[in-house]
């Protein structure tokens, strides 16, 4: 260990590196949720990618990037957010700054690119993200904001994401501060007694899986941040009787100001895997006082988790003792594929997150088995360096870490916003089960074994 | 549903470009034993890597000096510098390309100046080459940034100007496939070349058991530093007007150069191959000939298929030419040639080819343009009437909207696999991406002619033996699927059901054969309900309705009065309750049409997507006869005025109601002697203004109605007429003539096994049973996974019996407000206990010793788990 570590880690970085140890707590010993290092080669993006993570998936919004083109390309419906409504949100927006613009500044480029789209469009709702160089150049945008909005009466949301500000969850912050502008003006002391789902993407559908699950056991959804969102849904939400976060990382702090601002109390909840999925449910209707609901979620869950023991027993004769390896986003997310890894038979031995927080690391290292890896902001030098070590047989990640696995003859799940499936859910449980099978257990794997022609 | 978004002059809609770094990231690739690093924020690399990463299906290790606020501000060498140390450290390199960003040339970085130091302070590493390229994302596209790089790499390097000879061979951007058959015929040559810069195998590696995270293939550095020092240099471009590296090379270094056509296409090619064969002084070998042979048969064969070919051809100039090149040889008209790059002269580049190849058939509407966006691009390709696109895969949304194949080819290529092995140069090169247009082409044609010419020559016309029911056209898919799942709008809608809300029991008309009676459930028409609903009472019927039917798609308003009469509020309310319940669900709404001019663009705002509008006649005279009276504007009409009324607020209505966008229906009730010869003309009159279906019904006589003695007219009858109308227009064949109130299919009403359905009863749940409640600490809300001491909030359950529910969360600082007991010495512990004196115990992964007894003193317990917050409280209970 101390020979591999010395090749493959960056002296600034060993304090993020941990090996789970038997009987031993580290305590909070994990470096972590800092700067990522100069030189790295972090999975990490940035602000800005942060708070259009979160904002995008609303459908009807225009997203309008105030920056140089390649922010708006390489964020240009990428993501698998889908939409019931309106698909504007699958478009790319942007001021395309020049280098006359950055001399001279970017504010008049911006005014007239938002009176043109209020001359041709009829826009209800518009975001205007500031990028790195804006930050720069100072383009008052708030105060365009302001001004537009005024002038046009629709909500202007200045989102004040240049990259160089923080990282990625600075942008989530960004993020919902921006739906706290959209929406507080809407602040209500009536109650529906219905629900907002916080931190669900709709990635290939999930938000409907989990509406679908609410609907069967009669708990009405106000408004969902952000999978399939729309303004005018949004602006409900103030009159919810309960927030429920799925992803915490990113939704917590949405779900804390509006716990303080509007009086909606909130609860954190997890549709991906049976357990988490058939707690998560009847959470909600308990939290809502809902006996009835609380009823129907227990048959449902019931009825649906009775459906797929066949199925999983199935696949578990051909998981069962595999290693994988496990690097996303944020720590809730690592924390619950642990766990699915751990119900299927499978033994994680190498975990890391780009986001994560000092008790999401103290959770992992409660979760595994000793002599597993826990990472913070792994590069690609360390996932190669631990994979290979731990003899990994899959490795869950996002797009940038497939074709690593690949060269490193590792099968992969992708769990990551482009993803065509869902993961949530007990369909998520379904289809998880089998890309990890389809791809740990395709017969190319035992090609790269036998050597040469 | 969806809005159109329309091109836009001040901004940019879908970019059909990137930036600089991405295209110099790329050139740096081919360089042997070359890392890279971004001067700038972390994002720009990762976003970076994530494309390239899907489309060369390769790891892609691209540093960043991870600029933040302080950097920016004061400056980020610090950061580079560690950057590089920590870059040589991981990596290894021989070479380091340092990329600026927008960011790093906005704050003004002065990167030679840092490079300079960074080699003082590090005498150690100076063996390793550092390269500088400036490439602002502003500063141009991808590929701009591809020839900043290679004129750096040629224009900073310190050369070896020794005399030898090799040749200089200056690449474009191409696939690492292409790459490779570059390569291939300088070998076939005998030519010695040196390529700028060669990403054939870093950028499409094969599999290797000891994989290299440093990249090992591509040109040395030593290579490339002998360039001065060639005899030739060969520049392969399509594009003269960008920075030339031959051109530096032969300003610093006096190297002879020859700009030359990537080798697409038949002429390029022969042009590529006479130039090889000059300089080597090898003749062609016979096999090349054979080889053309076979393309310009290739040629032949797909000629008159190709020429039905309307093409868009997208992105990046070199690119585009290339491309326009292949396709105006084989006469595939480019009708839009479009780049996303400031780049003016595209014009003088394939103006002439696209001209000429016009003129051949007669096409002049076509476009080229600079500086375009996508959505400028997609406008084009309609406007053009393009049939084939050409280009990456950021064209895919243009396919799927207007539905032409999109060949991918160059960068990137995100939704196919296998970008990096796409073929274009070379005879056997261009063939592939021949066929693949061909195809593309061949694909639609196939698998639509039968269909289009049947249309056109076939259906509909004199000759049409089937010439029955008339579909419809100009539908949305939405709206399609909608009214294929209504089951009074298409028959296959059988097995969807449907419910009909008694919700407007006044009407502002009297029909005569109609008498609107309530309580009577064993009648089936129009106009019967059992019981009039409020709109809330509405919204619990159909709750409780969608609960047992899930097939339940639809909800109707059909009276049992008018839906648009006094009652119209109560109808609004209660199609605002259902859509807030269940977005999903369909309207339809039933009308005499008197009132629809002022309803009708408010129904379409409230989401009707289907309204059916009662009109038995297009006559004033003949309309006049049905109504008894008509009570409108606090007037009471009768006969000839009535039927006028009645007529035009109905037409106009309708119109309103399809302009809108709305599927309208329309029942002609059969009146014998009244109306029955006119029916035809109704329906013609409801063809024309576009109405999607008429339903012609049986009139079913009524005791006490005006009409209770005018005969029937017979199925028979009412066939007939059905069967001559549909020549007309589609015909609504399945009418059951629904009650009000009616729910379920339309072969099935159940609305009276359903008559008196409660919430089930709730059973009595405290008898008798001990409960215990629980307070969790909890961060997931899922599992205990919080220290007792680091909670802020403490999750309340409730025990009760085996059974635990969740009951609220607590925030302990609310419980110190003022009060004496949290004084400031005192700790967090004290609040705790005021939030949990009414706990039996506590829940959390690890508790200290201290609260642990001040818990116990107050006779409460806790336990320190991780565990899923149901489990641990279950096992908890057991041990109390």
């Amino acid at each position: 260990m101390a020979e591999l570590q010395r090749k493959n880690v960056l002296g600034e970085r060993e304090k993020s590196i941990l090996t789970k140890q038997a009987g031993v707590c580290s305590g909070t010993g994990m470096k972590c949720d800092t700067d990522s290092v100069s030189g790295s080669v972090s999975q990490r993006a940035c602000v800005y990618c942060g708070a259009r993570v979160v904002l995008n998936p609303i459908t009807d919004a225009y997203h309008i990037i105030h920056g140089p083109i390649g922010c708006s390309s390489y964020t240009w419906d990428i993501r698998g957010s889908l939409t019931s409504g309106e698909d504007i949100y699958r478009n790319s927006f942007c001021t395309d700054l020049r280098e006359t613009d950055v001399i001279f500044g970017g504010a008049l480029k911006l005014e007239s690119a938002i009176e043109e789209l209020m001359s041709k469009n009829h826009p209800k709702l518009i975001f205007v993200y500031s990028t790195c160089i804006v930050g720069v150049i100072g383009d008052d945008v708030d105060a365009i904001c302001r001004h537009m909005s005024e002038k046009y009466s629709i909500p202007m949301v200045p989102v004040k994401s240049p990259g160089f500000s923080g990282n990625k969850s600075t942008g989530y912050r960004m993020a919902c501060d921006a739906i706290m502008q959209v929406i507080s003006p809407y602040k209500t002391d009536k109650r529906t007694g219905g629900i907002n789902i916080l931190g669900d993407y709709n990635l290939a559908g999930e938000m409907w899986i989990i509406k679908n699950y609410l609907a069967k056991i009669g708990i009405p959804v106000v408004a969902s941040f952000t999978g399939d969102a729309s303004y005018d849904e949004m602006i409900k939400a103030p009159s919810a009787s309960l927030n429920v976060v799925q992803c915490a990382g990113s939704s917590t702090y949405l779900a804390n100001r509006m716990e303080e601002e509007f009086g909606i109390p909130y609860i954190k909840v997890s549709f991906f895997g049976i357990e988490d999925t058939a707690s998560s449910l009847l959470r909600i209707a308990e939290a809502l006082g809902n006996e009835e609901a609380r009823e129907k979620g227990i048959r449902f869950c019931d009825k649906e988790t009775g459906k797929i023991q066949d199925f999983l027993n199935m696949y578990r004769s051909n998981l069962e003792g595999k290693k994988a390896a496990i690097y996303v986003g944020g720590g809730f997310k690592a924390i619950s594929l642990i766990r699915q890894f751990a119900f299927l038979g499978m033994k994680t031995v190498v975990v890391g997150t780009q986001t994560g927080k000092k008790d999401d690391y103290e959770i992992i290292e409660s979760l595994v088995d000793e002599d597993t890896i826990i990472l913070d902001d792994a590069n690609p030098a360390e996932l190669e360096a631990f994979m290979k070590e731990k003899e990994a047989d899959i490795l869950v990640g996002g797009v940038k870490e497939r074709p690593l696995a690949y060269k490193l003859g590792i099968a992969f799940c992708d769990h990551n916003h482009e993803r065509k499936h869902a993961l949530a859910g007990f369909e998520g449980v379904i289809n998880f089960t089998r890309e990890i099978n389809e791809s740990m257990n395709s017969p190319v794997w035992s090609y790269i074994k036998e050597c040469g022609l | 549903m969806k809005t159109k978004i329309n091109s836009l002059v001040s901004l940019n809609v879908n970019p059909c470009k990137m930036c600089m770094p991405m295209g110099a990231s790329t050139a740096f690739y081919g360089i042997s034993k070359c890392m890279t690093i971004l001067h700038g924020s972390q994002g720009c690399a990762t976003y970076i890597r994530r494309h390239m990463a899907t489309h060369y299906n390769e790891p892609v290790d691209i540093a960043s000096s991870s600029l933040t606020e302080q950097g920016t501000v004061y400056g980020g060498e610090k950061n580079l510098k560690i950057g590089l140390t920590n870059l040589i450290s991981l990596y290894n390199p021989e070479v380091i390309g340092i990329m600026t960003t927008c960011l790093a040339e906005t704050i003004g970085e002065d990167i030679s100046g840092i490079i300079e130091r960074f080699r003082e302070e590090n005498p150690q590493y100076k063996d390793i080459t550092l390269i500088p390229v400036a490439s602002p994302g502003y500063g141009g596209t991808q590929y701009e940034g591809y020839m900043a790089a290679l004129n750096a790499i040629v224009g900073k390097l310190d050369m070896n100007t020794e005399k030898n000879d090799k040749v200089n061979v200056v690449l474009p951007p191409h696939s690492p496939a292409d790459i490779r058959f570059i390569k291939s015929a300088f070998v076939q040559f005998g030519i010695d070349a040196i390529f700028l810069t060669d990403i054939s195998s870093n950028l499409d590696g094969g599999y290797d058991p000891n994989y290299s995270r440093l990249p090992r293939g591509g040109t040395a550095i030593g290579d490339i530093r002998k360039m001065a020092g060639a005899k030739l240099t060969i520049e392969i471009t399509d594009d003269t007007t960008t920075q030339s590296p031959a051109k530096t090379l032969f300003g610093k270094y006096g190297v002879p150069y020859r700009q030359i056509l990537s080798p697409m296409g038949l002429k390029a090619t022969d042009a590529f191959y006479r130039l090889l064969s000059e300089v080597s002084g090898v003749t062609i070998p016979e096999g090349l000939m054979e080889e053309r042979g076979r393309y310009l048969d290739g040629m032949i064969d797909s000629h008159k298929y190709n020429s039905a070919g309307r093409a868009v051809i997208f992105g990046e100039p070199e690119f585009v030419i290339s491309a326009v090149r292949v396709c105006s040889e084989n006469g595939i008209m480019p009708v839009v040639v479009a780049t996303g790059s400031v780049f003016p002269s595209l014009k003088d580049y394939v103006g002439q080819a696209v001209e000429d190849l016009g003129v051949r058939y007669f096409v002049d509407g076509y476009a080229i343009m600079d500086d375009a966006d996508f959505k400028e691009i997609e406008e084009a390709a309609a406007r053009y009437g393009a049939n084939l696109m050409i280009g990456n895969s950021d064209g895919r949304r243009i396919e799927v909207n207007l539905k032409i194949p999109l060949v991918r080819r160059a960068f990137p290529i995100h939704d196919r696999v296998g970008g990096q092995r796409l073929r274009m140069l070379g005879y056997e090169g261009t063939q592939t991406f021949l066929d693949e247009i061909t195809n593309a082409l061949l694909k639609v044609t196939e698998t639509t002619f039968r269909e289009e010419i049947y249309d056109e020559y076939y259906k509909g016309s004199g000759i049409d033996k089937n010439k029955k029911m008339v579909e419809d056209k100009y539908i949305s898919d939405d709206m399609v699927k909608k009214t294929m799942e209504h089951p009074c709008y298409n028959c296959a809608g059988h097995k969807y059901a449907r419910i009909h809300l008694p919700v407007a029991p006044s009407c502002n008309v009297q029909c005569n054969y109609c008498v609107r009676k309530f309580d009577c459930p064993n009648e089936s028409r129009p106009g019967v309900t059992s019981s009039i609903l409020t709109p809330e009472e509405a919204l619990e019927r159909y709750k409780t309705v969608k609960a047992k039917l899930p097939n339940l798609t639809v909800v109707g308003i059909a009276g049992p009065g008018d839906s648009l009469a006094e009652n119209y509020p109560q109808v609004k309310r209660t199609i605002e309750l259902i859509r807030e319940y269940d977005r999903d669900v369909t309207f339809c709404l039933s009308t005499n049409g008197l009132m629809l001019p002022f309803y009708a663009n408010e129904l379409a705002d409230l989401g009707v997507t289907h309204i059916t509008v009662t009109m038995s006649a297009v006559d004033p005279k003949i309309s006049g006869k049905i109504y008894k009276y008509v009570s409108y504007m606090g007037g009471i009409y009768e006969g000839d005025a009535a039927g006028a009324i009645m007529i035009s607020n109905q037409m106009s209505g309708l119109r309103m109601l399809l302009a809108a966008g709305v599927i309208c229906k329309v029942n002609i009730v059969t009146l014998k002697g009244i109306n029955e010869h006119h029916i035809p003309e109704v329906v013609q009159t409801c063809k024309d203004m576009g109405v999607y279906i008429t339903n012609i019904m049986q009139m079913v006589p009524v005791k006490g109605s005006a009409f209770e003695n005018l005969p029937m007219v017979s199925n028979l009858e009412i066939g007939k007429l059905r069967t001559e109308c549909g020549t007309i227009m589609k015909q609504m064949l399945h009418c059951r003539q629904c009650r009000a109130d009616a729910i379920g299919t339309l072969d099935n009403d159940i609305s009276v096994d359903l008559a008196g359905f409660a919430p089930e009863e709730k059973g009595n749940k405290d008898k008798g049973k001990k409960h215990m409640l629980f307070a969790v600490a909890s961060k997931s809300g899922i599992n205990v996974d919080l220290h007792f001491g680091h909670a802020r909030e403490l999750y309340i359950y409730e025990y009760t019996d085996g059974d635990v529910r969740f009951l609220e969360k607590r925030d302990v600082e609310k419980y110190c407000s003022g009060n004496a007991y949290c004084s400031e010495q005192d700790d967090k512990i004290a609040k705790m206990l005021n939030a949990l004196s009414d706990c039996n115990g506590v829940i959390a992964m690890r508790i200290g010793e201290s609260p642990k007894h001040k818990l116990e003193d107050k006779g409460i317990f806790s336990w320190s788990t991780f565990d899923k917050i149901e489990n641990a409280i279950m096992n908890a209970a057991k041990q109390v």
